[in-house]
């Protein structure tokens, strides 16, 4: 599996991982706590502590303290860099299937 | 546009503005004019801090009024930003404004709203609070408009002074739906303006497609703060009088 489509695989891996996309996508100026991210969303904290996990380590997500909290944000130029990646390798699979 | 004339010149740089009403009576549309006229007219940048409604609501609506928010975050005039009370009250000494404050630079701020802020709270530290925030958008040089919801159930009157925030604010605004003759209708106050001899008068506006418009003031009623204006009784009496005048010419 390429680099490309294993980052695919991971950022649709689970619907609240792309809830979570969705959202960030939509409101990049979203900063908010793990717990007012879930709320947004409809969800707990807990629920979707895992997915802010993974997205975090894929890049997409990053934090920041403020005082005693922490904050989540898109980091725009990270995901920029992703959709790009994933954008191609979405073009170059469609090409194969052509040929 | 004619708030500026109620204000006799607009709000005073570095004010804090405490903008209060009912769900419903304009007060997300007014901040928005507020930022969106300080870019286009007075090459201020703003900032709108949303605690509530998702930034993508905030930037559909705000089209709906000609206003392309997107364009200006793009210019790098203007920052939306989605977040939670806590956060903002956590934020110690470098708070999650600084930075944004900084890169625009900032003269002007939106926040939406410190109701939500009191959700956050204990009720006797909300002042504390409010007054923590104000005193920090001040040292920051910047003119701030406070958002606040207030109850308005059928009928009954509100004030805003009992919410113990009117003597941290230079200036209130406040936005009422009011009923005339079995009518909704929507009226404007300044409550409140330090250092200014304000229009004192409670006057009529509409949200038309290109923002707030105010109207005249609504000098043939009274009892409009409670919610429920009635003809004042010279009105009346001279109705009466063009009634009869009116019966008198019909023979």
């Amino acid at each position: 599996m390429s680099n490309a489509s294993e980052t695919l695989a991971r950022l649709l891996a689970s619907e609240i991982r792309g809830d979570l996309l969705v959202l960030f996508h939509r409101n990049p100026g979203l900063i908010d706590t793990l717990d007012g991210v879930a709320r947004r969303i409809g969800r707990t904290a807990a629920t979707i502590e895992q997915d802010v996990n993974d997205l975090i380590n894929l890049g997409v997500l990053k934090t920041r303290v403020f005082g005693k909290s922490q904050a989540l944000l898109l980091d725009r130029e990270r995901d920029r860099e992703i959709l790009e990646t994933v954008a191609a390798h979405i073009k170059d699979t469609r090409e194969g299937e052509t040929l | 546009m004619e708030l500026d004339e109620m204000l006799r010149g607009g709000f005073m740089e570095g004010d804090a503005v405490l903008l209060a009403g009912s769900a419903g009576t304009g007060k997300t549309t007014l901040a928005l004019q507020y930022l969106v006229t300080g870019i286009t007219r007075f090459g201020e940048p703003g900032i709108y801090v949303t605690f509530e409604e998702l930034p993508d609501q905030i930037y559909r609506d705000a089209k709906n009024f000609g206003w392309d928010l997107r364009s200006l975050e793009e210019a790098n005039k203007f920052k939306l930003v989605c977040t939670s009370p806590n956060l903002l009250l956590e934020s110690g000494t470098q708070t999650i404004l600084d930075e944004v404050i900084k890169e625009l630079p900032a003269k002007r701020i939106a926040i939406d709203s410190l109701s939500h802020l009191a959700m956050y709270v204990q009720e006797n530290q909300l002042r504390q609070e409010a007054y923590r925030l104000v005193r920090h958008l001040k040292t920051r040089e910047l003119s701030s408009l406070l958002l606040w919801e207030v109850n308005q159930t059928g009928g009954s009157s509100f004030s805003v002074t009992e919410i113990g925030l009117s003597f941290l604010v230079d200036c209130i605004v406040v936005l009422k739906q009011i009923e005339i003759e079995s009518s909704l209708r929507k009226a404007i106050l300044i409550q409140k303006m330090r250092g200014s001899d304000h229009d004192k008068r409670l006057r009529e506006f509409e949200i038309t497609p290109g923002g707030f418009k105010i109207e005249s003031a609504f000098s043939e009623y009274e009892g409009l703060m409670t919610g429920s204006g009635r003809k004042v009784a010279s009105e009346k009496f001279v109705e009466l009088f063009r009634g009869a005048s009116g019966k008198t010419k019909s023979r």
